[in-house]
């Protein structure tokens, strides 16, 4: 499973962020090969309308299979993201990375 | 730990500034107030801030066409889906108003005279209010219209302070509607307060606001305002509330004091009415025991 987490900060050990579309960054983490992979998201941050859609569109991109996010994506982008059949966690906006996916593994998120 | 409360009403005229500039002025120093109803913003006509610091503000791109290299043969006007290019004095030129931005006419022009650059819409300032607050807010240029972006700027930057000088809340003057804006406003709120009226276009707007809010899984509390105009419609509101399990905060009487108060300048805890005071003391109380702040 590819797995995609919104954060603060482009590490591991980053605090979560709750926003979907205007999160900092995107950390993935590859759990087949145990790669951890950073994405500046900086421009769809600055995005002036729709950040929302085109972060699903990055999700596409980076090929995720779960996302773990905080408050999880507005109508638009869920839209997208539940025809790709990417699978949504949210509710780990003020944990950190490394806990939302303890949180993960031990099935304590919320399915979106 | 920083709070963030973000007052929203889906509908006009509810008195969702006057709420928030309330309870900016109970807060006092501990709170970072933050204006993302950006659009009309008036927050600042009640809490009266010195907009001490001051930084532009870019979203979105406009066309700009080099004389040097234009060689007038307008196919960028042709292009144009929104008439923003027109011929004067010889030249081609831009309707800063009409231009949206889309780059069409950038794409399509030979001598690659067209450049699209950052829009610059307005300002947005770092400022304190009369009560002791922090203020984050913006002002747009004319014409020009409030995003997503600037919201989370706004935000990002009440938070950075709120943050940085260990304030135990932000409180956020939300967006108006239930679009870009206002998804960008609720987005890491850990509670949101809904202002209605017992109107049914307030109910209606609130049942549409509160898909946005449920959606998103924030805390949500209701003020209803002027409570008393319409008793039938209040008790659907309050029926609502229930079947949501939303915290009813307070119901409010109609009071001439919260436009006596705005025609001051004043917010309506400082205007001397000591029966809506107290209302709003009690309001902001069990705001911040459901956060526990």
């Amino acid at each position: 499973m590819k797995i995609a987490f919104t954060t603060k900060e482009p590490t591991w050990d980053s605090m979560m962020e709750a926003r979907f579309g205007r999160a900092e960054y995107v950390v993935l983490y590859d759990e087949e090969s145990g790669d951890i992979t950073i994405h500046n998201n900086a421009d769809i941050a600055a995005q002036e309308h729709g950040a929302g859609p085109k972060m699903a569109q990055a999700m596409a991109d980076l090929k995720a299979d779960v996302i773990i996010t905080g408050n999880g994506p507005g109508e638009n982008a869920h839209a997208v993201l539940s025809k790709m059949g990417t699978t949504i966690f949210v509710g780990a906006g003020e944990i950190s990375v490394s806990d939302a996916y303890k949180a993960y593994q031990e099935n304590r998120l919320e399915k979106f | 730990m920083m709070k963030e409360i973000v007052v929203i009403s889906g509908k006009g005229g509810t008195g969702k500034t006057s709420i928030t500039a309330a309870l900016a002025s109970l807060a006092k120093e501990s709170c970072i107030v933050v204006d993302c109803d950006v659009d009309a913003a008036d927050l600042h006509l009640l809490l009266q801030p010195d907009f001490a610091h001051q930084e532009d503000f870019y979203s979105g791109k406009i066309a700009h066409i080099d004389k040097t290299l234009c060689r007038n043969c307008g196919r960028c006007a042709d292009v144009c889906r929104f008439d923003a290019i027109d011929f004067k004095e010889g030249h081609y030129v831009i309707d800063a108003l009409s231009c949206e931005g889309c780059g069409y006419c950038s794409h399509v022009c030979r001598p690659h005279a067209i450049v699209m650059s950052e829009r610059n819409v307005g300002s947005w300032y770092h400022s304190h209010t009369k009560y002791g607050n922090e203020m984050i807010h913006a002002k747009l240029n004319i014409g020009a219209e409030n995003s997503g972006k600037l919201v989370a700027k706004v935000k990002k930057e009440g938070k950075a302070i709120a943050l940085a000088e260990n304030k135990s809340l932000l409180i956020v003057d939300g967006s108006p509607g239930i679009g870009c804006p206002v998804v960008s406003s609720l987005s890491g709120a850990n509670f949101v307060l809904l202002v209605t009226e017992p109107t049914l276009s307030g109910l209606h707007d609130l049942k549409r606001v509160y898909e946005v809010v449920k959606r998103f899984r924030i805390k949500a509390g209701c003020i209803i305002n002027k409570y008393d105009l319409n008793t039938t419609v209040c008790s659907q509101i309050e029926q609502f509330l229930e079947e949501e399990s939303i915290l009813h905060v307070k119901s409010i009487p109609y009071m001439t004091a919260f436009s006596q108060a705005m025609i001051e300048g004043k917010t309506v805890t400082e205007y001397t009415d000591p029966v809506l005071k107290k209302l709003l003391e009690e309001s902001f109380e069990t705001i911040k025991q459901t956060l526990g702040v």
